[in-house]
């Protein structure tokens, strides 16, 4: 029985790690600077890609109008395509990224929208929200640059625009989440003249795109409930054995766990395959069919845990349906923008980060399913899993559908606990194997494995 | 994962400082317990400070550091360290306009002292600023008011309805009010899009509000006339250099002292929010009305000529050199000179000045107000917006040879159905009594 316990001190010695990583970068990213007046400023946000940088420019309306003339104070977003072309026009006269020897890049003002927003001390305020491709001469480095920006700044000389990057894979930003300050761009009060920012992003590497790929991965599946209810429902009844169509008495451990292996290893080859393969060929697929079939894979699951509907044939329904989780792993890269090389990076990086987790956590559920299996009520434990399972399903199914509804968003933010499922994971294996020590190491005359039928069960209940 | 994650370890982290803390007070407490036991005195007194010299009769500057020692003499040993600062360029630069309470800038809480600790503060104030009607002491008093208005207004909230977005003026970053102007956007785009906006600056300064102070303002800000903070950076004496810094939301008071005189009266940054009410007792205050007046007076008198060499092509949303631009004044004035103005103009340009310059003691803004005259024809007056200082990015300036003043309307923050008044007042040569150098 050391097996289990070396695989939770691993899992804990990851978490102890992760967390030490994780720290230290939220206090980092929480270091922003200091606004020094209660006026809004801007916030241009950069995603860097390998070959382009996106923008997302967040430009306080008040001050918009104030130095562009256009005014959209009152404007509603029904209304705002007839001013589109002003805003435009104008914004291109203002965004003029250069490479450092002095070659202009090309600039596109894409979507705009108007949205409320908030900062420290100012207040509520209406802001015109423009996204912005720049796309540097072919070749030219897209790490290294020179932004001469001065939207609104130019006329209103007491704003400031933040310069921030939120997406640079090879800086091992990928999460989406938070932003690393550049630079601001505010006036030379002693010059009264706006200076180009130079943007210097530093080397970047593949290793630094890797890591967090693998980091990515992980916090994916993790995050993600249904992928991983799907495989934990489909391990349910793994330690069981049918009979006449029914779920009843124990097969051996040894064969437990070869089953608990082929299910995860068919799942994982599964989307893995998926993955690849939909990643590389770089398929357009939409996204609700494939998140409904995945819905509907951990329904069908949900009922095999009832009542066998597949018995002996786990693995290969792991990796059949397997394939569309792997389908719903490849929108993360999608969204990504990447290179072909970038992207096999992180399609290593990305699945290595989904089994080193999904190995963790089934390694976690292993002790407590193979302990559930011999008590007595499991057949009631089993029954309540599968159909809480099964209602979680359901309702995704219907959100996924088209239909939004309070439990699948219930069970969307379970994911966000992660800490508490990790702890009552963690917690539900140590009892379980302390509980299976203890009846190895009571001095019972008869020490052989519980051989004796668990079958005082209600047949009701297991259908 | 790590975002919920972390912060779940991050508060067990704060919790464990907390409690970090918690185990050096009752070592630190009973060590002084211990400590007193042996001398016989009671177990939770605090260390006396230091005692400094008083001396009732001083005058001039001598005054003030005698009732800068008075009070310092009523403080304990952690309150003396609290309020006594080196005299360094971080700490003398390290001041702000904005409501951050004691994260912003360096000083003893006023919300902290007792009602004998306050009145020797005070007494300070009376001393460096002027203590008869109309003086900086008045002035000052007038700006903590205007600051337990706001916080009473935020505790109400009842003061926040934005003029122009009736229906969602509670709402940051609500997605309703969201859509997309660019069929290629969709609207679960733009909706995530602006939420995470609202989250993007965190950089508010947090902290648990100090005793003694009232309100919590937007984004964890503190309103209140506990949340103003005096600090001595270097040791008041009547021969060393020192500066005396008051400061909280709106204001900024530094005043710079060397061998008994005073060296700059400036930066000097004096806001408003709201720009006048009425008290309970029905007296109307508007601490910054006479600033403003003078200013009307002479932007009045401009003819249409005058007034248009003295506008300016740029917008301004604050003043330009708030905290934080130190010696960051334009190598090139604009605006009129006051040279090319009639007499009776020059008089009033010197009338709009004597309000900023009048918050230090009589003699110290004499001796400012004559070298502002003398320097008068080199000076520079401009405005930007309307002159009549009634509408967000109404901005006027007088630029000398040393004199440096701005005033400019911004929209309201709690009152946001009105403007309020954000003021600076600097010298080119004589902030910090000219004892840093900005390159």
């Amino acid at each position: 029985m050391t097996g289990p316990r070396n695989w939770l001190t691993t899992a804990l010695l990851r978490l102890v790690a992760g967390i030490a990583i994780a720290v230290p970068a939220a206090l980092l990213l929480g270091a922003s600077p200091a606004a020094a007046h209660p006026m809004p400023h801007s916030v241009v946000q950069l995603d860097v890609y390998r070959s382009s940088v996106d923008a997302r420019l967040e430009l306080p309306v008040d001050e918009l109008a104030r130095a562009s003339g256009i005014d959209l104070t009152d404007t509603t977003t029904a209304q705002l395509p007839a001013k589109a072309k002003a805003v435009r026009a104008y914004l291109l006269k203002h965004i003029h990224p250069t490479t450092t020897d002095g070659r202009a890049w090309q600039v596109a003002i894409g979507a705009l929208s108007l949205s409320r927003t908030q900062q420290t001390s100012t207040g509520p305020y209406r802001e015109l929200v423009a996204k912005a491709v720049l796309t540097p001469p072919a070749g030219a480095d897209v790490r290294r640059f020179t932004f001469d920006y001065d939207v609104i700044v130019h006329q209103v000389v007491t704003h400031v625009a933040l310069v921030t990057v939120r997406q640079d894979w090879a800086a091992g930003r990928v999460d989406g989440k938070g932003t690393t300050q550049v630079g601001t761009i505010a006036l030379d009060t002693r010059h009264m003249t706006v200076h180009a920012l130079k943007v210097d992003l530093g080397a970047g590497s593949a290793w630094r795109g890797f890591v967090a790929m693998v980091e990515l991965g992980g916090n994916h599946i993790l995050t993600g409930t249904d992928h991983l209810l799907f495989l934990l429902i489909l391990l349910l009844p793994a330690p069981l054995a049918v009979t006449a169509g029914r779920w009843n008495g124990l097969v051996g451990a040894r064969s437990a766990l070869a089953r608990i292996g082929r299910i995860t290893l068919a799942f994982t080859a599964g989307h893995s395959i998926a993955l690849a393969v939909t990643a590389l060929g770089r398929l357009d697929i939409p996204a609700w069919p494939v998140e409904a079939f995945i819905a509907a894979s951990i329904l069908v699951g949900a009922v095999h845990a009832i009542r066998p509907l597949f018995p002996g044939r786990e693995a290969v329904v792991a990796g059949v349906f397997g394939l569309g989780h792997g389908m719903a792993f490849s929108f993360v890269l999608a969204e990504m923008h990447l290179s072909t090389g970038q992207l096999v990076t992180s399609l290593l990086g990305f699945n290595l980060g989904i089994e080193l987790v999904q190995l963790l956590l089934v390694c976690l559920a292993l002790p407590t399913l193979l302990t559930l299996a011999r008590l007595s009520i499991q057949p009631r434990l089993r029954l309540t899993g599968a159909l809480l399972t099964a209602t979680a399903a359901t309702a995704w199914l219907a959100a996924r559908l088209g239909l939004p509804n309070p439990v699948a968003r219930a069970a969307d933010s379970a994911g966000s606990h992660t800490t508490l499922m990790l702890a009552a994971l963690t917690a539900t294996a140590l009892t379980a194997t302390a509980w299976t020590l203890a009846k190895r190491h009571l001095p019972r005359p008869d020490r052989t494995e519980p051989a004796e039928p668990t079958d005082d069960h209600d047949p009701a209940l297991v259908g | 994962m790590s975002k919920e994650r972390t912060r779940q370890v991050r508060s067990r982290r704060t919790r464990r400082t907390i409690a970090g803390a918690a185990t050096a007070l009752v070592l630190v407490g009973g060590g002084f317990a211990v400590a007193n036991a042996s001398t016989g005195t009671s177990g939770t007194q605090k260390t006396a400070g230091t005692q400094r010299p008083v001396d009732k009769n001083a005058k001039g500057v001598a005054a003030v550091v005698s009732a800068a020692n008075a009070f310092l003499n009523t403080l304990d040993s952690d309150q003396q360290s609290s309020t006594l600062v080196d005299f360094s360029q971080a700490n003398a630069t390290a001041w702000s306009n904005l409501p951050c309470a004691g994260t912003c800038r360096p000083g003893i809480e006023f919300g902290s002292l007792t009602d004998d600790q306050l009145a020797a503060a005070e007494h300070v104030l009376k001393l460096a600023l002027g203590s008869g009607k109309d003086t900086g002491y008045e002035h000052v008093l007038q700006t903590l008011k205007a600051d337990d208005v706001l916080a009473s207004a935020e505790s109400t909230s009842s003061a926040s309805a934005g003029p122009t977005d009736a229906p969602s003026a509670s709402a940051s970053a609500s997605a309703s009010d969201t859509a997309s102007a660019d069929p290629s956007a969709t609207a679960t785009d733009t909706a995530t899009a602006s939420a995470s906006a609202s989250d993007t600056p965190t950089d508010t300064p947090t902290g648990a509000p100090p005793s003694g102070g009232t309100g919590g303002g937007p984004g964890g800000f503190s309103y209140g006339s506990g949340y103003y903070y005096l600090a001595f950076l270097g040791t008041p004496s009547k021969t060393g250099t020192w500066q005396l810094h008051f400061g909280g939301h709106h204001l900024a008071v530094n005043i710079t002292y060397k061998d008994g005189k005073v060296e700059g009266a400036s930066p000097f940054f004096t806001g408003v929010e709201p720009t006048s009410w009425t008290a309970d007792d029905g007296t109307t205050y508007s601490p910054l009305a006479k600033f403003r007046d003078g200013l009307l007076k002479l932007t009045g008198s401009l003819s249409t000529e005058q007034l248009a060499e003295a506008k300016l092509s740029e917008s301004f949303g604050d003043v330009l050199l708030g905290p934080g631009k130190d010696g960051d004044f334009p190598e090139t004035k604009e605006g009129i000179k006051v040279s090319e103005l009639s007499p009776k103009q020059k008089k009033l340009v010197l009338a709009a000045i004597h309000p900023w310059v009048a918050d230090v003691d009589d003699a110290t803004a004499q001796q400012l107000m004559k070298t502002y005259a003398k320097e008068l024809d080199e000076t520079y007056v401009s405005y930007s917006g309307s002159t009549d200082l009634t509408t967000q990015g109404d901005y006027v300036r007088i630029d000398g040879p040393s004199v440096w003043i701005e005033f400019v309307c911004q929209n309201g923050v709690v009152f946001q159905d009105q403007v309020h008044y954000h003021t600076v007042y600097r010298d080119h040569t004589r902030d910090y009594g000219n004892e840093f150098s900005f390159s």
